[in-house]
């Protein structure tokens, strides 16, 4: 992972710990093995990602259940919650849930640098009301991002008539002449055009992703605020992001040091090396705590931020990239519509005019309609050049 | 030599007859000289030699002898109304006692009627019977008749390297009555007037009997033969009457005879490993170092080398014990009943007893194992009063290292090296002096970017001074240094070096005093503490890095001890000591100041305090009570209760289940308080079936306040504020401990079995600071069964098998319970803290000497030891880990032995 590698010391424990841990296994046979534990009933606790920033947009607090372990994805959304924020002047909002567990702040919010914000929640279930509460959190200002730029890293080299493969490592650069902002976190946005190559009707489309992952670093040992090289994301020949052209818009938020601590401790407890020397594993503190019971567990945190943002394309020639259509036509047949058709065929070309016409068919929605993967509605800040 | 009588007691061999003394007939005039005189003219007319002490003789004057034709008539005028004897040997040395007479018993044994009853004692030289071929009169024959008991006193030493044998079973089977030898080699007994038969064993030594006419009171020195052809060692069996007897309940004694047979891991003797097998410690793994002492963290034990403590006890990450074993004489651990000479740890104190050089001749012994190499040197300077040891372990792996063509491990590097030195000098009876260094060093390099390395060094000056026969002191300062260093490359812009240290000085004088029924300790400790928790420096110019160093610590602490060892009753002896303890921080120091309405966080910093140099920032302290009771049921049973508190200042920072690399010390402050322990134990102990058995179950509660935790997740690497990550949490332990040994014959064996529970809990009112709703919850090595049998055979001299079979519950465990997603990110939940276990842990070790020479003066002995380390070959669960692959947890089980280690050593004494 990559804020593995830029957090410095914790870098070098977990270094220590692997060759430690390569030390054994040669030395004293030690082996590693699958293991399920037998693991009991456990409670579901209440997630709470919430984050509001000094852009003029609309914020997100998304409210969920834990999921058990091994469940995968299937996001238990939770409803009906009252949420609102206030801020240390004496306003308040109350957020609107728009789609189940999704609240989104009212539009006369827009979050002001140097303020205190706390956020509310409660459920409204009548008997055995529960109200969970935030510290107050300070909006501390952000530097804009100085650049963002790629590499072409070498996956495969070329030798002879073989082209080689290409990788592309995105990095940023930024620095707080001010030097007030210290903790710094990213995420980014990621689109890419998709052009099929038959004449359908829906043939390009822009394909969105989002970051999964926490990217944080703190300049707090540094003499100045500044931060050089930091790799955003990696992207391998087995996407086809960069076929033709990728835009990445990534965005710098501001941290208080409590958040960057959070976020430090999750990413200690998530990436256990399975040392001699592991932390010993805690779920990490959110800064919510139910009021009518303290010792209730809450995951998830409150996030303030300043926010920056700065967008990069990226058009090049990248060799190896995988190809996902090469095996899209299935059958050929004469200018009658198939049995099916829509449902598990779908026509790729359509030649009336050809002696005798006909028609090209794909068992694959994918080949024959973009929007399958992403939406053919051109994103406004797309530039086609 | 004239003035000094070297040895007192010799081997019971020197006989004497009554024609002997004739042949110094006097014809020349002695009348009034003094004793000096009158030796010295002596000395010249015929060949003899007076031994005696001046002070004994100073006043006597001969007077007028004109009637005397013989030197023992001279003699017997002299010493008329003195405490002084004499015995006229056949050689002509002529040795003059005080207190007591030698006396050479021509009569054969007989064993019954050999004691009489104190108030019965009608004595003469008829009934001086004896089992021996010797029977020693102590006292003055004409107290035989008084009342009351009387004291004797006296010192034991090794024959051959005249050093002082401490820990010596004197025992009197009859009475059931023991002692044992004290630091310094002298045992204190009160005893009824009487015939005596006094035993005296120890481990590696051959047993001694000395019977003995008890008139009054008086010395008796013994010298004592070690047995030189090292497996025919009665390896337990001189422990078995001490049992009854200590004071403390769970004090534990190992010998490095015993020891150096049990199986090996990598083929290292290691002194930790063998602690380990004593009911009551615990260790959370393999390759962890520190153990766990009834329920204590691994930073509570106190690690004695020389006088001084050890801060990291291990090398290798835990695989090696720090300390060679070759210049380990003899290991003490108390687990409970802590003396109150002892202070500043909670759980334990592992008192690492080192050897003095050979006082007779050079000596050496090297050896070679599968990681480690190491040799000893030792002998005399100038003969019997200057003596020297020596001795250095290191290991090659990193020539290992190179040989493995595996590229990550190819640049790698892994070794440590540990180096003692003892100088002892005799300045005279009364005087000596040590002065002892140890330094140890490792250092581990992976892929020639990153490395570590650190150092324990130790230094210790002692100069023990004795009094007289019944107090004895003790004065040593020491200084005890810690660092480790880690440096990287990785990222030229980030490459830095960080570090960590801790020094501290120490003052002790200890006091030593018998006086009628007590024996008396007391004496004063003081500690200087100064620690730099982190510094952080760049690696070179083109780091970006800025230097920067926390805050550095500064300490005293302070303690004064008295206790008393006292015979209430024939059947009850009472050990009742206080130990006053103190501790102080001193400026320069910036202590912050929080919100008191919220959990301590950067955000809830309110003001920061400056203390000025010098000044003092916090102060703690107060009495610590240590009291035990020692009821003798019959001859055959005891029961023991004890008491006793004991506070700590100095932790060391872990958040890791067992003790990292990157651990730091850190001193009690403004917010860590120091950690406070108060443990009830109670004991029974029995000798079984003709003293070949030995049975015990001791029963202890335990609390200890101040207990440091810490958040989730907290990493404590140049931590400015580490009070915010700390929540202060309570703990409490209990157990039961059955010992059954056999420790007679050529089988012995014992079975350890421990039935113990350990728990936290937080005490903070805050959330953050709450674990698992403020509930009790096992402790990391809360193992509640454990299991212990070792077994050993030896099968002739040159032969012997010992073997070791551990079980135990496995330790508890915090598994990942639920997922969640912030961000797209999927994050893990974990259970309650330790709501789980690891699987159970079983192995069994097997080891197998030889010795290839029997003669003990032959040039080179050699021994092989081969040995099997996890026998059974079973992957114990050292740890379990999830890691996400994908979007999904799994999970990971890491063995640490995943398989049987077999291992060779060769050793040999020249």
């Amino acid at each position: 992972m990559i804020f593995k590698l830029f957090k410095i010391l914790f870098f070098t424990t977990g270094t220590l710990q692997t060759s430690i841990l390569i030390l054994l296994l040669v030395f004293l046979n030690s082996c590693i093995a699958q293991f399920v534990p037998k693991v009991g009933e456990e409670k579901e606790v209440l997630v709470v990602q919430g984050l509001i920033t000094d852009m003029h947009e609309t914020d997100t607090i998304k409210l969920s259940e834990s999921l058990a372990l091994g469940q995968v994805d299937n996001l238990k959304p939770v409803q009906g919650y009252t949420v609102s924020i206030s801020d240390n002047i004496g306003n308040i909002y109350y957020l609107s849930e728009t789609a189940p567990g999704t609240y989104l702040t009212p539009s006369a919010f827009q979050g002001v640098i140097g303020r205190f914000y706390t956020l509310y929640v409660s459920s409204n279930s009548g008997r055995g009301s529960l109200n969970y509460e935030s510290n107050p959190m300070e909006m501390k200002p952000v530097p804009p991002i100085d650049s963002i730029y790629y590499m072409k890293t070498v996956i495969e080299p070329a030798i002879g008539s073989f082209k080689g493969v290409d990788g592309c490592q995105i990095y940023l650069d930024t620095h707080d002449p001010s030097g007030v902002c210290r903790f710094f976190r990213w995420d980014f946005a990621e689109t890419w055009i998709l052009r099929l190559l038959f004449p359908v009707q829906n043939q390009t489309c822009w394909i969105s992703d989002k970051s999964h992952s926490i990217n944080i670093k703190s300049t707090a040992a540094l003499n100045e605020s500044r931060i050089a090289r930091l790799p955003v994301t990696y992207i391998t020949n087995t996407t086809d992001r960069l076929s033709r052209k990728y835009s990445i818009l990534v965005n710098q938020y501001s941290l208080n040091e409590d958040e960057y601590q959070y976020w430090e401790k999750i990413q200690n407890v998530a990436v256990q090396v399975g040392g001699l020397y592991d932390l010993i594993p805690a779920s990490v503190q959110s800064n919510l705590k139910c009021i009518e019971d303290p010792t209730e567990k809450v995951l998830g945190y409150f996030s303030v931020s300043a926010k920056s943002s700065k967008r990069l394309f990226i058009k090049d020639n990248f060799e190896g990239i995988i190809y996902r259509y090469g095996d899209c036509v299935t059958d050929t047949i004469g200018y009658v519509d198939p049995p099916g058709l829509g449902i598990t065929v779908w026509i790729l070309e359509d030649e009336p005019h050809f002696i005798p016409p006909f028609k090209v068919l794909t068992d694959k929605k994918g080949c024959a309609d973009c929007t399958v993967r992403g939406s053919n509605i051109k994103p406004d800040y797309w530039e086609d050049k | 030599m004239k003035s000094k009588i070297t040895i007192l007691i010799l081997a019971l061999f020197f006989s004497l007859s009554l024609e002997a003394q004739e042949k110094y007939r006097i014809s020349s005039d002695f009348n009034n000289l003094s004793f000096k005189e009158f030796t010295l003219k002596a000395e010249k007319l015929f060949s003899i030699k007076f031994f005696y002490r001046d002070e004994w003789v100073s006043r006597l004057k001969t007077g007028d002898l004109s009637d005397c034709l013989t030197l023992s008539c001279v003699m017997d005028n002299l010493f008329k109304g003195t405490t002084l004897y004499y015995i006229i040997e056949e050689s002509g040395n002529i040795v003059i006692t005080n207190r007591f007479a030698i006396k050479v018993s021509v009569a054969p044994s007989e064993k019954d009627n050999s004691f009489l009853p104190p108030n019965d004692y009608s004595g003469s030289g008829e009934n001086q019977r004896s089992e021996g071929n010797m029977s020693i009169n102590i006292g003055n024959p004409v107290e035989r008749n008084k009342p009351g008991n009387v004291i004797l006193t006296g010192y034991i030493r090794n024959k051959d390297t005249q050093e002082p044998v401490p820990g010596v079973t004197v025992f009197i089977q009859k009475l059931s009555v023991g002692t044992v030898s004290n630091e310094y080699g002298y045992y204190t007994l009160t005893l009824p007037r009487g015939i005596h038969s006094l035993q005296f064993s120890f481990i590696g030594m051959r047993e001694k009997a000395i019977n003995l006419n008890l008139y009054g009171n008086g010395e008796l020195n013994v010298d004592m033969n070690s047995v030189l052809i090292p497996l025919k060692e009665t390896i337990v069996s001189a422990q078995k009457s001490v049992t009854l007897q200590r004071f403390e309940v769970g004090a534990e004694k190992i010998n490095i005879s015993s020891f150096k047979l049990l199986p090996t891991s990598m083929g290292e003797s290691d002194i930790i490993k063998s602690v380990l097998l004593i009911p009551g410690v615990q260790t959370v793994g393999e390759g962890s170092a520190g153990f766990n002492v009834r329920g204590g963290s691994t930073d509570q034990n106190l690690i004695l080398l020389y006088g001084s403590p050890i801060y990291n006890s291990s090398h290798f990450f835990g695989f090696f014990s720090a300390v060679n074993s070759d210049i380990i004489k003899d290991v003490t651990l108390y687990k409970g009943g802590i003396p109150s000479r002892y202070g500043g740890r909670i759980s334990s104190v592992l008192d690492i007893g080192s050897r003095e050089g050979n006082r007779k001749e050079f000596a050496g012994n090297a050896g070679i194992s599968p990681i480690t190499t190491h040799v000893s040197l030792e002998g005399p300077i100038i003969k019997d009063t200057l003596t020297y040891i020596l001795t250095a372990r290191t290991t090659y792996s990193n020539w290992i290292f190179g040989l493995i063509n595996y590229p990550a491990l190819h640049n790698s590097r892994a070794s440590f090296y540990d180096l003692n030195g003892k100088i002892t000098y005799d300045l005279n009876k009364n005087n000596k002096i040590d002065l002892s260094a140890y330094m140890s060093h490792d250092a581990f390099r992976f892929n020639s970017d990153t490395t570590y390395a650190y150092n324990n060094n130790i230094v210790a000056l002692k100069w023990r001074h004795f009094f007289n026969s019944r107090f004895f002191s003790s004065f040593s300062i020491n200084n005890s240094f810690y660092d480790y260093k880690i440096s990287s490359q990785y990222l030229t812009t980030e490459a830095f070096i960080l570090s960590h240290r801790l020094n501290s000085t120490g003052l002790k004088a200890d006091f030593n005093w018998f006086l009628g029924r007590n024996e008396i300790n007391f004496g004063m400790d003081l500690t200087r503490y100064s620690i730099i928790p982190g510094s952080y420096q760049p690696y070179n110019d083109s780091s970006l890095v800025v230097p920067h160093t926390l805050q550095k610590e500064r300490a005293w602490e302070g303690a004064l001890y008295i206790d008393d060892k006292f015979l209430l009753t024939d059947f009850l002896s009472v050990n009742a000591g206080i130990r006053m303890s103190s501790f102080f921080t001193f400026g320069p120091q910036t202590v912050m100041v929080y919100n008191p309405a919220y959990s301590k966080s950067i955000s809830t910093i309110t003001d920061t305090l400056n203390y000025k140099t010098g000044s003092i920032v916090n102060k703690y302290g107060g009495p610590e009570f240590r009291v035990s009771l020692n009821f003798r049921i019959s001859e055959k049973n005891s029961f023991k209760i004890n008491y006793n508190r004991t506070r700590q200042y100095l932790h060391l920072l872990s958040n890791s289940t067992s003790i990292s690399p990157t651990d730091t010390w850190k001193l009690s402050d403004s917010y860590i308080k120091p950690q406070i322990g108060d443990q009830v134990a109670v004991g029974f102990y029995e000798i079984l079936f003709k003293n070949n058995f030995e049975a015990s179950a001791e029963l202890y509660y335990k609390e200890i306040r101040n207990m440091v935790d810490f958040k989730g997740g907290t990493d404590f690497i140049m931590d400015e504020h580490i009070e915010k990550d700390i929540v202060n949490v309570k703990g409490k332990a209990y157990g039961l401990e059955l010992v059954l040994k056999k420790t007679e014959g050529k089988i012995r064996y014992s079975v350890g079995y421990t039935y113990s529970r350990t728990f936290i809990r937080s005490l903070s009112s805050f959330s953050e600071e709450i674990i698992n709703a403020g509930k009790w919850f096992p402790a990391n090595f809360d193992k509640p069964n454990d299991l212990v049998v070792t077994f050993n055979y030896i099968f002739s001299r040159r032969f012997s098998i010992s073997s070791n079979y551990t079980w135990s519950t496995g330790r508890p465990i915090t598994y990942p319970v639920a997922t969640y997603h912030m961000y797209d990110d999927v994050l893990v939940h974990y259970s309650d803290r330790n709501k789980y276990r690891i699987p159970d842990y079983s192995r069994l070790d097997l080891s197998f000497q030889v010795n290839g020479s029997l003669r003990s003066h032959k040039l080179a002995r050699p021994t092989w030891t081969f040995s099997v380390f996890n026998l059974l070959g079973r992957q114990n669960v050292y740890s379990i880990y999830f890691k996400k692959v994908g979007d999904i947890y799994t999970g990971y089980k890491l063995s640490v032995f995943g398989q049987a280690i077999p291992s060779v050593t060769f050793s040999f004494d020249f």
